[in-house]
């Protein structure tokens, strides 16, 4: 994060701790409290009360009707760990960029089920975040080095070597990633990167595939020892 | 006319069963009445080309819209609020309703699959089940007809028990795709055949509906009026006539009978209102979908009889089914990396695997006794929330895995043959009422062991067609007790008012005409007698035509 917005960080970050505390005292779990990242409960949250777009919605209005919850200390900590989820490549840029945090706040603020789920997930998996690296480098994660990043990511990153103990963590970022990656992909950008190259109305007959993916398929086929069949 | 006026005829619903009826009847002169529970819906509503990305939640289902925000379903799905239904204890059904002018039709994937000879007859080749009160020959003129009406993509491959349509009857399929023809590769060696699908979409202008365009996914509704829906085809047409009335938001509680016995009309809950309401006509016809059919006439109390009605044989309820499903999917390492096009195509199907081991269950080699089909998905398709899934890592090792990724998985759903068994069933809960006061369908649901072998049968098919082209499951399946869909699940219920040769053991005749009451007929899903693995709604399209026209006949000749 450049250096201006560290101020404001740490002052919303200190909102969050506080809003952690009182959850936490709700909780029972106080004791706990005081002793870095292992203050995170992971605790159940209130279910939102808003009201849903309805069973026949307007297609010419499609916000979403919904009063979006996050805080800005978990929309900062958010916005970063999805940069470093897809950091920008090029032409591609960073989720930030493409509204993925936005997304994320509109998901887990949503008065549906699947969506509650995920927001217990990963708002409690924010909060672990910017507490865990506060613990090792004293730095909210937004803030902490890439190096640091990178050190703790990488413990709960990889479905086959996580650290032990730190199972819910890591469950939080793999559903995090999982938002990340289909919000970034739905954009006009993500097609591009992707390949996607539908939603276009055409006439005549389906042309099927160009001579180069029929070619290429005839090849991985015959390649097999299998027989190709022009389409 | 307006709907209190006594009609020709009375028809129930406006999906795939009562639009079809009306048409048939309108075009031959006869004044229908349609009352329909949903609100009046036009495709020209369909977002048919908006990105995922301006929907909320970028269009993933929620319980307000299941499908998907911008499915063409409004006002339904698996639970309707203040509209319950209910099941007894140990037994899971789902129900999925639409409640819309079109129905069901608005959103269907469009796979038509007609029966064959060895469907229409099922209990004379293995001794399950009933036969059905027609034969394949009967049905065949009238599947050609619908299918040229209707209009179906597909070829004609002589497969056993896949029986060609009659010629110029079908549309040219669209091509396959990589993956299509990747699949279809390691079918041909190992003789599972991978052929053209069969779906109701054009693909020549044939009216005024345009051919497919090959972009937006058909279950949004098609406003070009490609894929079948009734709102762009059956209704229009019947409207045109000048002979249809219709009467949206006419919730239908039950059969008003006279003196005599005969149906003189039925009665509705007008929603905007409240008010109860009978609309009259000389012919009732009964096609509020399988379950709601068999409601209705459960529901209606001639004289007090507690049975409901055209329930002499007691069979009014019984014997529901559903298409028996499961699903497998694999990465091919094959397809990663492919030179990218367009895939979007018809979206839905363009190939097949059509059941293929009929001889060996003849033989006795397979334990199982019916038959499924494949329905096969891939693509590079508009990537979706899923896109990141079975992924691992960040940073741009995983921007280069999800490219690489990209359109290299293919799902196999099974659609199979369910035997109707005394387990599955729905009746009258007298303990629960919707908010109209209407009391509600309690279901009763039990697979047997046939469904569980024939998931077996599947499973281990899939296995080795997977094999065969190197691709790794996403995961093991599980057992089939386990990895069976619920009933109803996969929308495919039919059965309780099953038509038959014998009323004492049949609701219907042959026409879905019901035996105790010689002027009301029912012609959707409820009166089949077997569920092939066949979808079922190019049937209830092809019955429904052929009963409406012995109604037409009947109508003219002044016997009703
Ligand atoms: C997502 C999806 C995909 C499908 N894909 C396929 C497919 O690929 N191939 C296939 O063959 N089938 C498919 N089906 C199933 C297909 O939609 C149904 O078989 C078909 O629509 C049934 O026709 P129907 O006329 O019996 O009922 P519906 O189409 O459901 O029509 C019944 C109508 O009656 C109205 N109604 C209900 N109760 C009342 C009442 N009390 N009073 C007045 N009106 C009432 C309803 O509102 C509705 O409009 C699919 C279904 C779904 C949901
Ligand atoms: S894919 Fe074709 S048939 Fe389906 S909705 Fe699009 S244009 Fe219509």
């Amino acid at each position: 994060m450049p250096n201006s917005k560290a101020s404001d960080l740490v002052m919303i970050d200190r909102r969050v701790t506080l809003k952690w505390l009182m959850g936490a005292m709700a909780a029972g779990q106080l004791a706990a409290c005081g002793d870095g990242a292992k203050g995170v409960t992971w605790a159940e949250m209130e279910a939102i009360k808003a009201k849903g777009y309805g069973t026949d919605p307007d297609f010419n209005n499609t916000a979403a009707p919904w009063p979006l919850t996050m805080t800005q200390a978990e929309l900062v900590a958010a916005s970063s760990l999805a940069d470093i989820i897809l950091p920008a490549d090029g032409d591609y840029p960073a989720p930030s960029k493409l509204g993925v945090p936005a997304f994320i706040n509109e998901w887990v603020s949503a008065p549906y089920p699947d969506q509650h789920r995920d927001r217990v997930l990963i708002i409690n998996g924010l909060a672990w975040l910017d507490q865990e690296s506060r613990a090792r480098s004293g730095a909210i994660f937004a803030s902490a080095d890439t190096a640091a990043q990178k050190a703790l990511l990488d413990e709960i990153a990889y479905r086959d070597r996580v650290k032990p103990g730190l199972e819910k963590p890591a469950e939080f970022f793999s559903r995090f990633r999982s938002l990340t990656l289909g919000a970034y992909y739905t954009t006009p950008a993500g097609w591009t990167e992707i390949g996607y190259v539908g939603n276009q109305p055409g006439t005549g007959d389906y042309p099927g595939p160009t001579p180069e993916a029929a070619a290429h398929i005839r090849a991985v086929i015959e390649g097999m020892g299998l027989k190709y069949t022009a389409p | 006319m307006t709907p209190d006026e006594p009609h020709d005829a009375v028809v129930v619903g406006s999906g795939a069963g009562g639009a079809m009826a009306a048409w048939v009847l309108t075009r031959a002169g006869a004044s229908v009445l349609m009352l329909e529970a949903g609100r009046d819906y036009s495709p020209d509503e369909s977002p048919m080309l908006n990105m995922a990305m301006d929907a909320p939640l970028r269009g993933v289902g929620t319980p307000d819209k299941r499908f998907g925000y911008y499915d063409a379903t409004v006002d339904g799905g698996w639970d309707m609020p203040g509209e319950p239904y209910t099941m007894a204890e140990g037994s899971e059904f789902m129900w999925w309703r639409s409640r819309m002018l079109g129905g069901r039709t608005n959103h269907w994937a469009r796979n038509s699959f007609r029966m064959g000879p060895y469907d229409f007859k099922p209990r004379t080749r293995d001794g399950l089940g009933v036969d059905w009160p027609v034969t394949y020959d009967d049905m065949a003129p009238w599947y050609d007809k619908t299918e040229k009406l209707v209009g179906v993509y597909g070829s004609n491959d002589g497969l056993e028990n896949h029986p060609n349509s009659g010629p110029g009857v079908l549309h040219t399929p669209p091509k396959f795709r990589v993956w299509e023809t990747f699949l279809k590769a390691g079918g041909d060696a190992i003789n599972i055949p991978v052929v053209a699908a069969r779906r109701a979409i054009l693909t020549k202008q044939i009216d005024e509906r345009s051919p497919c365009y090959w972009a937006s996914a058909c279950g949004r509704g098609c406003s070009i009026g490609a894929a079948f829906q009734t709102t762009t085809s059956l209704i229009p047409w019947a409207k045109a006539t000048g002979k249809l009335t219709i009467a949206t938001g006419a919730m239908v509680y039950e059969v008003m009978l006279d003196a005599t016995g005969k149906a003189t009309g039925v009665r509705y809950i007008d929603k905007a209102t409240g008010s109860h309401k009978e609309a009259k006509g000389r012919v009732v016809v009964v096609a509020a979908s399988t379950g709601e059919t068999a409601r209705i006439l459960l529901n209606s109390k001639p004289n007090g009889r507690s049975e409901g009605l055209a329930n002499s044989s007691g069979q009014v309820g019984r014997n529901l089914m559903d298409t028996v499903g499961s699903n497998i999917s694999a990465y091919f390492p094959q397809l990663e990396g492919r030179p990218r096009y367009n895939e979007d195509g018809a979206m839905g199907l363009h190939a097949y695997i059509p059941f293929w081991d009929y001889k060996r269950i003849q033989n006795g080699e397979v334990d199982t006794p019916r038959g499924y089909h494949v329905e096969i998905g891939g693509s590079f398709g508009d990537p979706g929330m899923g896109v990141g899934s079975g992924l691992d890592g960040y940073g741009s090792s995983l921007r280069a895995d999800v490219k690489r990724r990209y359109g290299s998985r293919i799902g196999f759903t099974q659609r199979g043959e369910m035997i109707p068994n005394a387990n599955s069933y729905c009746s009258i809960d007298t303990e629960t009422k919707d908010k109209f006061g209407i009391p509600v369908l309690k279901f009763n649901f039990a697979w047997s062991d046939h469904e569980l072998k024939q998931v077996k049968h599947f499973q281990t098919s899939m296995k080795e067609l997977i094999d065969k082209l190197g691709g790794t499951l996403v995961s093991e399946p599980d057992e089939p007790a386990k990895a069976i869909s619920k009933g109803g699940e996969i929308i495919h219920e039919v059965g309780t008012c099953r038509m038959g040769s014998d009323a004492r053991e049949s609701v219907t005749n042959q026409f879905g005409k019901t035996w105790d009451v010689d002027n009301l007929y029912l012609t959707d899903g409820s009166v089949f007698a077997s569920k092939a693995h066949k979808n079922p709604t190019i049937t209830i399209m092809a019955l429904a035509m052929r009963s409406a026209d012995n109604i037409a006949t009947r109508l003219r000749t002044g016997e009703l």
